[in-house]
């Protein structure tokens, strides 16, 4: 399928404890190509947290899941009862996130977040369910890369 | 009791002192290995997935912390801040996903060639490991060795380089306070490895003693241990009888890289890598482009080419995020890097560029220019009469350039050597390719790669005196043994009530 042919659907609009969350799912579905690298069927969740405290406790603000669909992805409130991982945000970076106005410079926030997290400025963090080995074979190390989350050698270190 | 030293660790730009840490004595360093190895149980307790996450949990502690420890790494390691990133990038990414290296600790079943599953295949833990960590990498290596350890179940002690401890000392304070389970099990020793290594050699209770170090001080630790079991030989029955056992000595030791470039390849991109192969960390690094071999018709093109990229490096105040040398991490270092170009210049080497000393006077802030060397290939023929600069670890910004007539040649070359730690070759030649992979005599092979790869699938190791055991090795696999099982008990049990 192509990258463009894939299309979002946000299933219980209303669900959401948070308008920040129901913000964030607005705009993901705006970009349902960043997920074209993982395989039918995978999901995650994403988990807002307003503070570090509140990561440790594992006590999200708000947590919704995005499954990866034949047509692109689903995106509904809640956790999921087997998702493959937890990518956890603070609420500070998913406010910048939103206001990003192209996939590039949202991949390019999102790589900030996870390099050089500030618990003013915004961070994110991800917690694995399943195994490493696994994950990958669902594409989650590709997904990472276009996520901006994981660098290309090339950004990671240059001369 | 002895008295206990305060260690004085300095700025490697600067002098400025940035610490005193308290040194470990022999009494501290027995009393370590003993907590260590009364509280290994507490690991035991956890299974791998347990252990792998809370690596994973520290992983994000790491990042949380990462300008505080990236500051640690660049003043007492002298390190370039950009490449301090790489540094704690491959721990911590190494901690992130390390359930991966499972897969070399997971039960195996085998089946016999009646086609009966008895056969089992356990990997367990060895027991207490010490780890001996070099200087140039204040943070990666050592807290891979202990992050290893911790995975497959090994109580540790990690000794740092006296020269820079703190950075470690900063990662252990920080498993503590994230309160890491069986943090009893793991402990840092401060001390110089002249005397420390003898106490880990002779404590019955260390089963590992693994070390990364250059390959002539991986011998000595073998002498010493050969020497140690010597004076504890029982003759009481006549014939010599040694009371001590094995312990399992793992090294990883120095390389001497070879780096051939072909003549089918852009070269302008293979030069810009080259120099980032080959300078990296002011190429104090193991694995780093040493020899640099170049067919004939592209020579004096490439190494123009590569002259002017490293003619590009900027060196100095290793704060600054330009900046890609950063001082020499011993005057040591200094003095072979000198001893290496005026020996070459004994055998009429041509020095493309560099050569150059800064040298304030004292220990730190010393700097060599990134310096080309070249070598004649008839000069590597008989390695004992070879130049120093093509026989030894050049573990500085000093590096030669041979030319070679074809790929058997550059081949031939690059094997002549006592090392085999990596190879690498550039070319577009799929058939060459293949005799690459099949003949150059190295334990890690890389086909037109990027250098400094990350990724948690690049294993360590090498082959001749690039390591010892040989071969290309994954920590996590090394820090076990394979426990054959028969268990016949459901072919047999009605024969035997």
């Amino acid at each position: 399928m192509l990258e463009n042919e894939l299309t979002s659907q946000i299933i219980d609009k209303d669900a959401y404890k948070t308008e920040i969350a129901k913000k964030y799912t607005l705009f993901l579905a705006q970009y349902p190509e960043i997920f074209s690298d993982l395989i039918f069927g995978s999901n995650f969740d994403f988990a807002l947290y307003d503070s570090l405290e509140a990561y440790d406790k594992e006590s999200p603000i708000d947590i919704f899941n995005v499954l990866r669909n034949r047509n692109g992805i689903e995106i509904k409130p809640g956790k999921a009862v087997d998702s493959d991982l937890e990518l956890a945000l603070s609420v500070n970076a998913v406010k910048k996130l939103i206001q990003t106005t192209a996939k590039q410079e949202y991949a390019q926030l999102l790589g900030t977040f996870y390099d050089d997290p500030d618990e003013v400025q915004g961070w994110i963090d991800f917690i694995l369910h399943k195994r490493t080995q696994t994950l990958i074979d669902m594409g989650y190390g590709k997904f990472a890369q276009t996520a901006g989350i994981l660098k290309d050698d090339d950004d990671i270190y240059s001369m | 009791m002895a008295k206990v030293q305060e260690l004085e660790i300095r700025n490697k730009y600067t002098g400025e002192l940035i610490d005193t840490v308290p040194a470990d004595t022999p009494e501290t360093v027995k009393e370590k290995i003993k907590k260590v190895d009364q509280n290994q149980h507490l690991l035991k307790e956890m299974d791998f997935f347990e252990r792998a996450q809370l690596l994973a949990k520290f992983a994000t502690k790491l990042r949380f912390n990462k300008s505080q420890l990236k500051d640690l790494v660049v003043a007492e390691g002298g390190l370039p801040i950009k490449y301090s990133e790489w540094e704690l990038n491959i721990v911590m990414n190494g901690f992130k996903f390390c359930d991966w290296y499972y897969q070399f600790l997971e039960e195996k079943s085998l089946t016999s060639i009646e086609g009966e599953q008895l056969v089992k295949i356990k990997y367990i833990p060895h027991g207490l490991a010490v780890c001996i960590s070099p200087r140039n990498t204040p943070i990666s290596l050592p807290l891979y060795q202990l992050g290893a350890n911790y995975l497959v179940g090994n109580g540790a002690i990690v000794k740092p380089s006296t020269a820079c401890p703190l950075t470690m000392l900063k990662a252990y304070s920080m498993m503590e306070e994230i309160e890491l389970p069986a943090l009893e099990a793991l402990d840092l020793v401060i001390a110089p490895g002249e005397w420390a290594v003898d106490e880990f050699l002779q404590s019955p209770l260390v089963k590992t003693l693994m070390t990364i170090t250059a390959s002539h001080t991986a011998k000595d630790i073998l002498v010493r241990y050969g020497r140690y079991l010597k004076k504890t030989v029982d003759k009481s029955m006549g014939v010599a009888m040694y009371t001590q056992p094995f312990k399992n000595f793992f090294f990883e030791c120095a390389g001497n890289d070879a780096g051939i470039v072909m003549d089918d390849v852009n070269l302008e991109k293979v030069a810009n890598w080259n120099v980032m192969a080959s300078f990296t960390n002011s190429g104090q690094q193991c694995f780093s482009m040493k020899r640099i071999i170049v067919h004939q018709d592209i020579y004096d093109e490439y190494t123009e080419l590569l002259i002017k990229e490293m003619e590009k490096l900027k060196y100095g105040d290793p704060t600054d995020p330009n900046v890609d040398i950063g001082p020499l991490g011993s005057r040591r270092i200094l003095m072979m890097m000198e001893v290496m170009v005026e020996d070459a210049k004994k055998y009429n080497a041509k020095i493309f560029t560099g050569a150059e000393k800064i040298d304030p006077g004292g220990d730190y802030g010393l700097f060599y220019k990134p310096t080309l060397v070249e070598i004649k290939p008839e000069l590597c023929e008989d390695l004992s009469k070879a130049p120093f600069l093509w026989r030894e670890e050049a573990f500085g910004p000093v590096r030669s350039i041979t030319k070679a007539k074809d790929m058997k040649d550059a081949i031939k070359l690059a094997n002549l050597s006592n090392y085999g730690m990596r190879a690498v070759v550039y070319t577009s030649n799929l058939n060459n390719i293949e005799v690459f992979k099949n003949q150059l005599e190295a334990a890690n092979i890389y086909i037109n790669a990027r250098p400094m790869l990350v990724d948690i699938t690049v294993s360590l190791g090498g082959i001749k005196d690039s390591a010892y055991p040989a071969g290309c090795k994954y920590y996590p696999q090394e820090l076990v043994y394979g426990k054959y099982i028969y268990d016949g008990t459901s072919v047999n049990l009605e024969k035997l009530k």
